[in-house]
């Protein structure tokens, strides 16, 4: 089938240079491509360098391999009529492909197919985009301060996975010295804390702070480099090699209003269909004030917005905003430090506390309250769905740390994804410039003036 | 802790348009019109859906039983459990809740915009019996489920569909008509009013992005009028409403009061906040879930009517997504096992008591089920009647 894609750059290139075999493919899988491709601007350099060698791959394929490879596909597009489809936008034939997929009964056997195809398609592709040798990665997930831990049920969904480790908080229980003493605080002239100065090289979209507040922002705002990148404002575009990637919820606040507002007038005013609201909201021109971000390229003002439209929840709950933009940015840009701090989040008002789209409510005078023991409980499953999420990602599989804290509890939890650490008892409780100095070795970063000692029951 | 003053000021508000109402929409007749007054049917059915899906890990498996401590302790000793059932259709909640009131598989607007395409038990069983609409009843507190009432076959549909009441839809109709007229108090005071109330009443997690269908069969002038001035009470009542689910469980009660209608479908629906990613709300909504079911259960065991005539159903709509091989609670589109994978309990007329059986059902085994108990013919659907049940 013909599409009339709209292509530019890079993305055109490939489209012409792999053309006669994307002509081969079936129709759906065709429009998919394509539509990847429309997005390169918008896509990280993961997210490109998949798509560039998925395109060459299947070009290596021999044309009677791959015509057998996509013959379950091609049966169901035609017995569903998608291949008589005249659409010839790759987008709207996608929409309107998979309504007549769901119409005639046949999505869940169509989305067999394209997940077989896949699956024997994608190894490949890992083994050439991922080297075993790549360097280490580091996840990290806090437990604000005020969110209700409950000790016995703390990391409880790990079921046994990793090691838990005794801590020795001395004066650090508060969450500003507790961040200070476990990233290490901001070098003059480097930016941020130590480690990740250290860490990202040139790259701001290597190192990730997601959170639901801001006490992560605060850190990194001690230094003095990214307070003036902070007042370039939205239009820096982060170039400098001290900045780092930052969503706070919290910050996002009058972006999230403007958003909802946006989306309610929308709703007021009526709306098609979901996909057509999708569309309307993905068309919004709408960008977080200067200073919001850390770093504003527009991919990543694309990348919040999507977030916050296409995520459940997200606009309405921080921590499912953390939750959700971790997992994306694992999946798409796969920076190689993330850290994720989750909060307290609000009550809900009886009867009248999901307002979506309706924020702020001049009327609504029941007093905001928090729920601590709610949100231990939705973090409890929220970071298990992060750490989930990033063990199926071939970057991250057998090249990652994992570490888990509570602020203010004497106890964490590491996990390695190369190795089992045995579970061991009779631990001598470590400091958090400890875990400093360990996340720097497994890094393999030297970081100043670090005091602590590499944990051994985690690094051997 | 709720805020005396707004509450104080809800309940005045409401006050007022009680009274605002009074005089414009409360009927002549309490009861709705009737086309015929036929004999009082022996045997009545409440089907109960877990709205929005549940996972059988989060209920029925035994670190669940946890989060419905009622059903657990209380109903599953009187009646019977299947702890293996199955939804195998599409996992949206009105194909899946069409499933269940039809006995087939639906493909259908997953928004609410189309009928079922096969015969639902409330049409079958109206028809067979040339029974009036007060005998078959959908309550949902999902708005997309106008439509869930009577199929789009020919010689079936409104003349033989069920009323469908959206209690929360039905409140919001009532005050936007109320707050319309001129009289009563002042127009300014009926702004406030209207403004107060929508609020109360705008739950977002089911406001995305679709509308409210009419069901196709129109419920009565009176009986909507009747209807709406029980809500008007409920919410004078000190026991101040909280969710979706307590008001579509007032109006269950408030049907079953007034009309003891022999088929009632009630579709709880709070659960499927779990959509915004708040494991606790889920959770929460979960036991609230549980506490109305078996205040449903305690309602129907004070009504002579009901009492031991009646054969209670409670089954989820259908699973949610796993944590491993699915999306996680949150979503119930991977379509794994999880998703799949529900649970069954009946307890009352029939049902045989503190008994289980491992054999493994269908949701659509539900409509062939209810057909058997009540007597009427369902022979072309997917299910099998459930022996156990239905003798």
């Amino acid at each position: 089938m013909q599409f009339n894609a709209a292509l530019t750059g890079d993305a055109a290139t490939l489209a012409r240079q792999h053309g006669e075999m994307l002509a081969r493919l079936p129709a759906t899988v065709h429009a998919f491509i394509l539509v990847e491709l429309e997005k390169w601007p918008m896509l990280f350099g993961p997210e490109q360098r998949y798509q560039r060698a998925l395109l060459e791959h299947l070009s290596r394929v021999p044309t009677g391999e791959l015509d057998q490879a996509v013959s379950g596909i091609g049966r169901i597009e035609a017995e569903s009529g998608v291949n008589r489809l005249g659409e010839r936008n790759p987008a709207r034939f996608q929409d309107e492909a998979q309504a007549l997929l769901r119409k005639r009964g046949l999505i869940v056997d169509w989305r067999g197919e394209v997940d077989g195809f896949f699956q024997k398609v994608d190894p490949v592709l890992e083994a050439t985009l991922y080297a075993a040798d790549a360097r280490r990665r580091l996840v990290v997930q806090l437990y604000g301060g005020g969110i209700a831990v409950q000790r016995d049920r703390l990391w409880k969904r790990f079921k046994g996975v990793g090691l838990r480790l005794p801590l020795n908080l001395e004066g650090t229980n508060a969450t500003e010295p507790f961040l200070q003493a476990l990233f290490g605080a901001g070098e003059p002239g480097r930016g941020g804390p130590a480690l990740f100065a250290a860490a990202i090289e040139s790259a701001p979209l290597d190192a990730w702070l997601i959170e639901s507040h801001e006490a992560l922002h605060a850190l990194w705002k001690m230094s003095k480099t990214s307070e003036t990148s902070e007042t370039s404002g939205r239009n820096d575009r982060g170039t400098s090699s001290a900045s780092l990637t930052g969503l706070s919820y919290d910050r996002l606040r009058s972006y999230r209003d403007d958003l909802t507002r946006a989306l309610n007038r929308k709703i007021q005013s009526g709306v098609e269909s979901p996909q057509a609201f999708a569309a309307y909201a993905r068309s919004l021109q709408i960008v977080p004030p200067a200073g919001t971000l850390l770093y504003a390229p527009d991919i990543l003002l694309a990348f919040v917005r999507d977030v916050l439209i296409s995520g459940n929840g997200t606009l309405l709950m921080n921590n499912t905003f953390v939750e959700w933009a971790a997992i994306q940015a694992l999946r798409r840009a796969q920076p190689r430090i993330l850290v994720t701090r989750f909060g307290v989040r609000d009550r809900l008002k009886p009867f009248s506390s999901m307002v979506l789209f309706s924020q702020p409510r001049a009327t609504d005078q029941i007093p905001v309250a928090q729920d601590p023991v709610g949100s231990f409980i939705d973090v409890e499953q929220l970071s298990y769905y992060v750490w989930l999420n990033a063990e199926k990602n071939p970057a991250y599989r057998k090249k990652t740390l994992y570490l888990f804290l509570a602020e203010g509890v004497d106890e964490m939890l590491a996990i390695r994804s190369d190795a089992p650490i045995a579970a061991q008892s009779g631990l001598t409780p470590a400091r958090l410039s400890d875990v400093h100095a360990t996340m720097a070795q497994w890094l393999g970063v030297s970081v100043p003036n670090g005091s602590g000692r590499p944990i051994v029951e985690i690094l051997q | 802790m709720k805020n005396p003053g707004l509450t104080w000021r809800r309940r005045e508000a409401l006050r007022i348009l009680a009274a605002c109402m009074a005089d414009w929409w409360l009927p002549r007749c309490l009861f709705a019109q009737r086309t015929s007054t036929p004999r009082k049917r022996e045997r009545r059915v409440i089907v109960v859906t877990f709205g929005g899906g549940v996972r059988y890990e989060d209920t029925l498996a035994r670190d669940g039983w946890v989060n419905i401590p009622h059903l657990a302790s209380d109903l599953v000793p009187q009646g019977l459990v299947y702890p293996v059932a199955r939804h195998e259709g599409l996992t949206g909640h009105f194909n899946s809740t069409g499933a269940l009131v039809t006995g087939s598989r639906q493909n259908v607007d997953a928004y609410g915009s189309e009928a079922p395409v096969t015969p639902t038990i409330f049409e079958l069983f109206r028809k067979e019996h040339a029974l009036p609409p007060e005998e078959a009843w959908v309550i949902a507190t999902n708005k997309s489920f106008g439509l869930m009432g009577g199929s789009k076959l020919r010689s079936f549909g409104d003349p033989y569909s069920a009323n469908v009441v959206l209690p929360k839809q039905l409140l919001i109709s009532t005050i936007k008509a109320a707050v319309s007229t001129n009289a009563g108090p002042g127009v300014e005071d009926r702004r406030a009013l209207a403004e107060r109330m929508m609020l109360a009443l705008d739950e977002g997690y089911e406001g995305f992005g679709w509308r409210v269908y009419e069901s196709g069969r129109a419920l009565g002038a009176e009986l909507k009028a009747t209807l709406a001035k029980s809500l008007i009470d409920y919410f004078n009542d000190p026991a101040t409403p909280t969710s979706g689910d307590e008001l579509t469980f007032f109006m269950t009660k408030e049907i079953m009061n007034r009309l003891a209608p022999s088929l009632l479908v009630v579709n709880f629906w709070d659960i499927d906040i779990a959509h915004y990613g708040a494991y606790s709300l889920y959770l929460e909504a979960i036991r609230r879930t549980d506490r109305l079911v078996h205040e449903l259960w305690q309602h129907v065991q004070s009504l002579p009517q009901y009492r031991d005539r009646t054969t209670l159903i409670v089954v989820p709509e259908m699973g949610r997504d796993s944590d491993v091989a699915g999306n996680g609670f949150a979503n119930h589109r991977s379509g794994d096992e999880s998703c799949r994978r529900v649970w069954l309990v009946a307890v009352g007329a029939g049902v045989p008591k503190g008994a289980g059986t491992e054999r493994p059902i269908r949701t659509v085994d539900v409509a062939p089920t209810v057909a058997q108990i009540l007597g009427f013919k369902m022979a072309e659907c997917e299910g099998k009647p459930l022996a156990e049940l239905a003798f």
